[in-house]
């Protein structure tokens, strides 16, 4: 279904990415020097301390705003425009209100031109697989928080995007959601073998759902640590996941990076 | 309980009013009262007069209403389109909004005649400003992380214009039209004051030099009973088109 063969480029290349804003007469640098490499079937958390340009590099990668300098490449080549099978969400739903959670998810789809049968057939059971079965008529308005960013989620993956690219998707659920939630995320995308791109400032999310973690210096950013999560196969489990010994270590260490590189 | 409140309110207005006017012959020329509101009120009624003159009023102010807010959102979400040209026209947008309307009155008359179409003129001048600065207003509060969602679903900037910035943009626009229910009424009435056979501002403009009081609040009172309609016609509206808001 994907380039994944040996020899394939990966989905996903960054190399040597830097992005200066300008306000007025003053040159703000937010990104300074960044690569890294998301490969098929992947996930990657991005971790930095808090303005260190996350949103920013995100917005670069998916080509809503253009780099200064350097390039991202889709399968070893840069896209004109919007690249091509790529979900991006955010930590706002972003559902429309005046939609209901079935014609939320069909918005990908309806804007490429097609919504039949099939499609909203499709939309249904990605949103019974999340648990929202009996509300896909119901407009967003009586959701909670939890519901509306599964409906999200439903409307990333309808469209069956190869790499996912997440800006704090979990941050503002209660814990319990928020486990709850990234382990139907991680079992979603492993599934299908997609790859993710996920930036966050929850550590113990990143290295919870992530086989790696890069962790960001503050501004101008550059990689300062990246760390191979290993914690054996309870990858599936959020809370399994979160008792594994290695996981402390690992969440111990990138506190440390984030900490130096705090003050 | 609200209702209750605003019933006896009204009650004590009316009651104290009656009163107060019921002493003595000078003060009841002076401000009329309920009770001779009323006879006229019947009067009108019984030969027709009532009726001709709100349907007359009701008509310019609807015609002014819609032709007002039609023009006005047309241009002020279109707007959205392009940053330059809102950039370009704001201090007209502006200049346009702070000129009394009642100063155009006499121009408008020269220009469309004494019948319907000027009173429609001043109708609708008198909504068009606000219904562009509301429905701009809410075309350009659309938030830009919406915007970058349809962009990387692969929206083009049509695709946007419809599906997000008129949708979104329908709060503001209603709280537009609720705004300017009154705006058209007002220049309906301008219109009818300037010169006119029918209509409740000749009714008004016309009781008024005869001093007839108790006519002039007659027809005062077809009036607000015609604003109060109107709004709630458009209330009606909002909720028909806006079935996502829960019920509250």
């Amino acid at each position: 279904m994907h380039q994944s063969g040996p020899g394939a480029a990966p989905p996903l290349v960054a190399e040597r990415l830097a992005k200066t804003f300008d306000d007025g007469d003053v040159e703000v640098p937010v990104i300074a020097d960044l690569s890294f490499t998301l490969n098929a079937g992947e996930i990657v958390s991005i971790v930095g301390p808090s303005g260190c340009g996350k949103t920013t590099l995100l917005n670069v990668v998916c080509g809503l705003t253009p780099a200064s300098s350097g390039s991202v490449l889709w399968h070893g080549a840069a896209p004109q425009g919007m690249p091509g099978r790529v979900g991006y969400m955010l930590q706002k739903d972003m559902l429309l209100p005046w939609r209901t959670a079935l014609s939320n998810v069909t918005l990908g789809m309806e804007i490429k031109g097609k919504v039949g049968m099939e499609e909203r057939d499709k939309a249904r059971v990605l949103l019974d697989r999340l648990g929202l079965h009996g509300f896909t008529d119901r407009y967003p308005a009586t959701f909670s928080g939890g519901m509306r960013q599964r409906v999200a989620l439903a409307r990333t993956l309808v469209n069956d995007p190869e790499v996912l690219l997440f800006d704090e998707p979990f941050a503002a659920l209660d814990f319990q959601t928020k486990l709850l939630l990234e382990a139907d995320t991680v079992r979603l995308v492993r599934e299908e073998g997609r790859s993710l791109l996920c930036i966050t400032h929850d550590i113990e999310e990143a290295v919870s759902i992530s086989d790696r973690v890069i962790v960001l210096t503050k501004r101008p950013t550059r990689a300062k640590a990246v760390y191979e999560i290993d914690l054996g196969d309870q990858h599936a489990d959020m809370m399994e996941a979160r008792q594994s010994p290695r996981f402390n270590d690992h969440v111990r260490a990138i506190w440390r990076d984030l900490e130096v590189s705090g003050t | 309980m609200v209702a209750g409140c605003q019933l006896a309110l009204l009650a004590i207005f009316l009651g104290g009013w009656e009163y107060i006017t019921s002493l003595d012959r000078q003060t009841a020329f002076l401000f009329g009262s309920p009770s001779a509101i009323f006879g006229f009120l019947k009067t009108m009624a019984t030969d027709g007069s009532l009726a001709r003159d709100t349907y007359v009023t009701a008509l310019e102010t609807l015609l002014g209403f819609l032709l007002g807010n039609l023009i006005g959102t047309l241009v002020g979400l279109s707007l959205w389109y392009s940053a330059f040209v809102s950039r370009v026209v704001q201090p007209f947008v502006v200049a346009l909004g702070s000129i009394p309307i009642i100063a155009l009155a006499p121009m408008v008359i020269i220009w469309f005649g004494t019948g319907l179409a000027s009173k429609v003129a001043m109708s609708t001048l008198s909504v068009v400003v606000v219904a562009l600065v509301t429905s701009y207003k809410g075309a350009m509060s659309v938030d830009p992380d919406q915007i970058n969602l349809f962009r990387t679903l692969g929206a083009r900037k049509s695709q946007i214009f419809r599906k997000l910035v008129v949708p979104s943009s329908l709060n503001d626009i209603f709280a537009g039209l609720k705004l300017t229910v009154g705006f058209a009424l007002i220049g309906a009435i301008i219109g009818e004051f300037m010169s006119s056979s029918e209509g409740l501002g000749h009714a008004i403009f016309k009781a008024g030099s005869l001093y007839v009081i108790p006519k002039v609040f007659a027809a005062l009172t077809a009036t607000i009973a015609l604003a109060l309609v109107l709004t709630y016609l458009v209330g009606w509206l909002e909720r028909l088109l806006k079935p996502w808001q829960p019920e509250r």
